[in-house]
């Protein structure tokens, strides 16, 4: 077991309004959602002394713009002036969840005391995948002549070999995105609260890169969250229940540039990243009470149940059948309703959400006696970070 | 069948690594870069063997049979470039002298419909200007 299991904690958490369009700029988005989080936690802003983040636009063609398409560091310093700053990163290679374990890590040398992670996500005006241009260079020239321009066939492609290798129909895949939106209606920050999604809507929806259709893909919005990371013996001392880190892990292969990465052995991936996680937890999947799972297009979440370790390989469109996945369900599965409920804001989210299910403030969606929560805070293809929070410390 | 008859393909451009590839597909041949330690193929071509670090890298010429690996019908015009094909099938296709690299297509001269899993292709070659020749496929025998 990890040496550190349990003496880090999420405290605090915060959310900026989620929209379609971009009307304000997205700093005053991720300003919103830090504030919030720091409010949350009882904390002055002048307490908050580490900074991290995760600043890419997985979109292609556009302009990156320091708080309007992005946030840096440095943008969220320029407003915030933190006089006591000691610590800050925004990390390149891992995705959110890195950026959240790199502050994990800076708490734990004592560099900092309070840190602040968030995520901003903007969503640029015109197509999200602007691929303009005569030319395909670099990765892109064994693909784009193809057609292959965004991450949807990327991922696509996965999907449809999944399905015809494992002799599976995309029709078992409703019963995760009705779930997850039947969730959603207990998320009043997420960006479909309020808007009711049918098995007739799922199947009757334009197909966007097949096997998946529209309601398999994230939507694109603008928004931010954050959340508060201490010590625990500090966060103890805060406003919040606090929600204990018993363990954590990366993704510890990686893919050749150029080549589609979602044909990655994604068994591999995500289940290097669970390892860890399991090992220095101390936990195995039967013990986990709760779990959120990254989602910007359904077929992750299938990935993450079989290498996470939670069903077996090419087993899961039937493990999340029949209430399994369900609020009281054997393994209430993405709660918050996901990215394809919140709109697309990335892993963080999922982070909070699991961290509100393990400190028991998840309100009506909450998970009676949760105690072990688990994230899977980005698809195990490509990066990928795995996580366990924990009510109970010991 | 997918209309391409007005489809603008981004043209490649070869670089360091990947000139090799591109000038056999002008002489309508595929090579593939091979480690010479190894044995493995890969592609696209990579500065080391991504099996076994090797650095001798040569690029053998491969036969055009193989089978589709996996595939995805696009229906999404967000890419003008491509709108006026859709509904079109891009393919991964696993050749069968260099198991292990996949290259990208289209499925050409089909249905769309004819795309699955583990059905057999051979390549072709689409000509997008003077210097650039484009593998692609087509189902197996027709
Ligand atoms: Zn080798």
């Amino acid at each position: 077991m990890w040496d550190n299991r349990c003496k880090i904690a999420v405290s605090g958490v915060g959310f900026s309004k989620v929209t379609r369009s971009a009307d304000i700029p997205l700093a005053a988005h991720a300003l919103e959602a830090v504030r919030g989080a720091v409010a949350d936690s009882g904390l002055e802003m002048d307490d908050i002394d580490g900074l991290a983040t995760y600043p890419e636009l997985p979109a292609t063609g556009h302009a990156e713009v320091d708080g309007i398409s992005v946030v840096s560091v440095n943008c969220m310093m320029a407003m915030l002036k933190l006089p006591s700053l000691t610590w800050h990163i925004q990390v390149g290679s891992s995705n959110i969840g890195g950026a959240f374990q790199q502050a994990a890590n800076a708490l734990l040398a004592g560099v900092c005391k309070y840190a602040v992670v968030w995520r901003a996500m903007h969503n640029p005006r015109g197509t999200y995948q602007n691929l303009p241009g005569n030319m395909a260079a670099g990765s892109g020239q064994f693909t784009g002549p193809y057609g292959f321009g965004g991450p949807g066939q990327g991922h696509a492609v996965a999907y449809a070999r999944w399905l015809e290798t494992n002799g599976q129909t995309r029709d078992k895949m409703a019963t995760l995105v009705l779930n997850q939106r039947k969730n959603t209606q207990h998320n009043p920050h997420a960006y479909f609260h309020g808007t009711e999604l049918t098995r007739e809507d799922y199947f009757a929806s334009r197909m966007v890169a097949y096997p998946f259709c529209l309601f398999d893909c994230d939507i694109p919005v603008q928004g931010a969250v954050a959340l508060v990371l201490t010590l625990a013996d500090r966060a103890r001392d805060l406003k919040p229940t606090p929600a204990y880190l018993a363990g954590y892990g990366q993704r510890l292969h990686f893919e050749t540039a150029g080549r589609i990465g979602s044909l990655s052995n994604y068994m591999e991936g995500g289940s290097s990243s669970a390892k860890l996680t399991w090992e220095r937890s101390g936990f195995t999947p039967g013990d986990v009470d709760v779990a959120q799972i990254y989602d910007g297009f359904s077929a992750s979440v299938i990935y993450g149940l079989e290498s996470y370790g939670f069903c077996k390989e090419g087993e899961a469109l039937d493990f999340i059948q029949d209430g399994r996945i369900a609020l009281d369900g054997e393994l209430p599965l993405n709660t918050f309703g996901g990215s394809l409920g919140t709109g697309r804001i990335h892993g963080l989210w999922h982070i909070i959400e699991g961290a509100l299910q393990a400190s028991g403030r998840a309100g009506s969606r909450q998970v009676k006696d949760a105690n072990v929560s688990f994230v899977g805070a980005s698809a195990p293809i490509v990066t990928g970070t795995t996580f366990i929070f924990v009510r109970d410390p010991y | 069948m997918s209309d391409w008859s007005k489809v603008t393909r981004p043209i490649p451009v070869p670089d360091e690594y990947t000139k090799p590839f591109w000038d056999a597909a002008k002489r309508h041949s595929l090579e593939m870069q091979r480690c010479q330690t190894c044995g493995h193929f890969q592609h696209p071509p990579y500065a080391t063997c991504t099996q076994c670090i090797g650095v001798d890298l040569k690029f053998e010429p491969v036969r055009g049979q193989g089978k589709i690996y996996a595939y995805t019908v696009m229906y999404h015009t967000g890419d003008k470039r491509f709108a006026s094909a859709v509904p079109y099938a891009s393919i991964i296709v696993e050749l069968d002298d260099a198991p292990g690299a996949f290259m990208a297509g289209n499925l050409l001269g089909s249905e769309y419909t004819e795309a699955k899993v583990g059905r057999r292709v051979e390549v072709i070659f689409e000509k997008l200007n003077d210097d650039i020749v484009l593998p692609q496929f087509k189902l197996a025998g027709e």
